[in-house]
């Protein structure tokens, strides 16, 4: 899969210097403008926006936009190749973590420069806010999502669990739930698994204990403490038996059909809501969608509206004003948004999301649900994560398993990931 | 002309000898087979002393490399998971060589028997080192050392409990270590070549002597082989220093479980082009190639004592 996928990164490479340096995207030989426009996703979600695309250069016939896509590990990569070469694409997909690598060091356009041609009226107070960075706003959200906590009803109503209150619920019920399943299943099926690794689980308990992932001032605001609760947490559920035991998780890969909750061995889990309907297809389709335990009875709230990724354009763009034009239809057109539906999350546009809800699959329908009930709440923004978070989300990944194999206590874990976080974030 | 016969009696001597513009067809034909590995070095050679420059430098790929000096090579010692990469290719690299040479030692001496069919054997047992950095056979390694894999159930019939090999950091690398014993054919057929090169008189002197099977082992075969293991071990180090698909793969381009498979090479990718380092990535690639260099350096100058030439 993956060495397909650089196979094919190789191609488009070569394909893109045929098409000539400089700005990715040139004058072709008709007079017609070229935008090279690039995002990482599957087969599925290509199909999707190429129907977009479609419409877009059907009502702007002097520009074509060529697309590359590519799996988002890779997608990484050649991003970066791409910028050091001084051959950036004029539209991408921007992950939120690599955000400000690319706009602290002025590789992205700032849209607040270029006022006029991208429409943000209709854009939600949540998805407005998370793309500042300063004063200035480096995208826009591809689409919205949250994470939620998802529950297998089959195998609940098999074992006769009841399904706690999602709005309600504490991470001390969870842990009662998931013995509970665990024990009566007699260990066929495990209870829960949620990964301590992954920052956007450790932000909404972070944020529920009333701290910052980060503060102001770019630094770490996790006091070890809450670090060491968050390990101890899931220790102590895998010791009831809610959780699976040491080295039960061994897939690598993130796609719903590799996830345990599809195989059967896993009763709940924690995804994100654009998710849904990829995890329900694959689990026998009575998956019920909850909220994260601690909301109701946390100092304040930890669920957040994210993104995955923001449409941004390159600072070096030959083309900005063609970029922005594709830009605003991206997150304005309703019929666009139509074809590509929510693979990317709900859309930023709180119009457009309203327009396009009637005609997505039912999944789909009750993650948009989740996420525009969210909107109306209040919350605790996420801003962007600082340069060297990535640093901090590699510290996680190596701690978790320690902790799981008991080579560190969650205090030792939690001091680690300190030490770490403040190295990376002072670079 | 004069000049030359001056300078070169040996010429005017020898009459028959072609005139110079009539010798290069023979350098020529040697050009043309190198020529493959001139192109390649074109693409090589920019990148190679980019990557020397870019060293010395603060370089994050969007903005412009800033002169440092000497601070990359200083950071990596205090650099932890600098030292956990070194720690884990070291110990990959001085446990799995030797264990492979022995075993690809052992399987071509076995074949060098005069088995039949010695063709489809030695494809066979080849095989695995075709495949042996590919994505499928590491993901598929996985499998098999999987919870539920052949490996735990074999163990499990002599009553040992599951083992998580690939989730726990005890035993992550061992694995990988296995899978690189396993993929010993490119040197086994080294082997097989250079057995076959041994003249079968010295065994019958031997054996006439009244030298037995492992006497034979230590007395003909292992001397005259020398310089066939000393290749061989020399080519198994630099690559395997080099190890970076397997860790990569194995652990989903983490370097996990608790970055126990934290390969040098996958250490300096995610420098790189993870955390936008590219100055430091490439300040460890020269020190990847020092260390290297030593090692090979150390071994030519061992082998002064334990390799044998013919003459």
């Amino acid at each position: 899969m993956l060495r397909t996928a650089g196979l094919t990164g190789l191609g488009l490479a070569v394909a893109a210097c045929g098409r000539g340096f400089g700005g990715g995207g040139s004058e072709a030989a008709s007079g017609k403008i070229e935008l090279n426009m690039v995002w990482w996703g599957d087969a599925f979600r290509a199909q999707k926006t190429q129907a977009a695309l479609d419409l877009f250069m059907k009502a702007n016939p002097g520009i074509t936009v060529n697309t590359e896509y590519q799996d988002s590990g890779p997608y990484k990569d050649k991003l970066a190749t791409r910028f050091a070469a001084g051959n950036p694409p004029d539209l991408m997909m921007m992950r939120m973590d690599s955000l400000r690598e690319y706009a602290d060091r002025k590789s992205l356009l700032n849209l607040n420069d270029h006022t006029g041609i991208v429409d943000t009226t209709n854009l939600s107070q949540a998805a407005a806010s998370l793309t500042k960075v300063g004063d200035a706003v480096y995208g826009i959200p591809s689409g919205l999502n949250a994470i939620g906590y998802i529950v297998n009803k089959t195998i609940i109503d098999q074992y006769g669990v009841t399904i706690p209150d999602g709005a309600t619920w504490t991470w001390q019920d969870l842990a009662t739930f998931a013995k509970e399943i665990t024990d009566k299943s007699g260990k066929k099926v495990y209870g829960t698994l949620v990964d301590p690794a992954t920052l956007a689980n450790l932000v909404v308990y972070v944020s529920q204990q009333g701290e910052d992932l980060f503060t102001a001032d770019g630094k770490f605001g996790v006091s070890e403490a809450t670090l060491t609760k968050w390990f101890q947490m899931f220790e102590d559920m895998r010791k009831e038996g809610g959780f699976p035991p040491a080295g039960f998780v061994e897939t690598i890969g993130s796609s719903p059909d590799q996830s345990y909750i599809a195989k059967g061995s896993i009763a709940s889990q924690i995804i994100p809501s654009n998710g849904f309907l990829g995890y329900n297809k694959v689990s026998g389709g009575n998956l019920v969608l909850l909220g994260i335990p601690g909301e109701a009875t946390a100092k304040r709230r930890g669920t957040n509206i994210g993104t995955p990724a923001l449409w941004s354009i390159a600072a070096a763009s030959k083309h900005p004003k063609e970029a922005l034009q594709l830009l605003d239809f991206l997150i304005n057109d309703v019929e666009a948004n139509k074809a590509m539906g929510t693979t990317r999350g709900v859309p930023a546009s709180t119009v457009v999301a309203d327009a396009i809800k009637p005609t997505l699959e039912k999944d789909d329908q009750v993650a948009t649900d989740y996420l525009i009930g969210l909107q109306k709440q209040t919350l605790v923004a996420v801003p962007p994560y600082p340069k060297g978070a990535s640093g901090i989300q590699d510290e996680l990944t190596a701690v978790a398993p320690e902790v799981e194999h008991g080579r560190l206590t969650p205090a030792e874990a939690a001091k680690k990931v300190i030490e770490a976080a403040t190295k990376a974030l002072s670079q | 002309m004069t000049l030359t016969s001056v300078k070169d009696p040996a010429v005017s001597e020898a009459p028959v000898s072609p005139p110079k513009a009539a010798k290069p067809p023979q350098d020529r034909s040697g050009y043309l087979f190198i020529l493959p590995w001139f192109i390649g070095m074109a693409f090589t050679i920019i990148p190679f002393f980019a990557s020397l420059y870019l060293a010395f430098t603060d370089y994050n790929l969007l903005n412009v490399p800033n002169w440092i000096g000497l601070e990359n090579f200083a950071e990596m010692f205090s650099d932890d998971t600098w030292w956990q990469s070194v720690k884990v290719t070291f110990i990959y690299t001085f446990v799995s060589v030797p264990l492979s040479l022995a075993a690809a030692l052992g399987v071509a001496m076995l074949l060098n028997r005069g088995v039949r069919g010695l063709p489809v054997y030695r494809a066979i047992f080849y095989l695995p080192s075709l495949l042996g950095g590919s994505v499928a056979l590491v993901l598929l390694w996985r499998y098999i050392f999987g919870l539920n894999g052949i490996v735990n159930a074999f163990l499990g019939f002599f009553g040992i409990d599951k083992i998580s090999w690939t989730s726990d950091p005890d035993h992550a690398l061992t694995t990988l270590i296995i899978l690189h014993i396993w993929t010993f054919g490119s040197p086994m057929v080294i082997f097989l070549a250079g057995l076959k090169q041994i003249p079968s008189m010295y065994y019958e002197a031997a054996a006439i002597d009244g030298a037995n099977k492992w006497q034979q082992f230590r007395k003909i075969t292992l001397p005259l082989l020398s310089p066939i293991i000393f290749f061989n071990l020399i080519q198994s180090l630099i690559s395997s220093f080099q190890t970076f698909t397997q860790g990569f793969i194995f652990s989903g381009g983490k370097g996990g479980p608790a970055n126990s498979t934290m390969f040098y090479n996958l250490y300096l990718y995610k420098q790189g082009f993870e955390q936008f380092h590219m100055g430091y990535a490439s300040a460890m690639a020269w020190m990847l190639l020092i260390i290297i260099a030593a090692f090979t350096g150390l071994n030519f100058l061992l082998a002064k004592r334990w390799v044998h030439y013919d003459n």
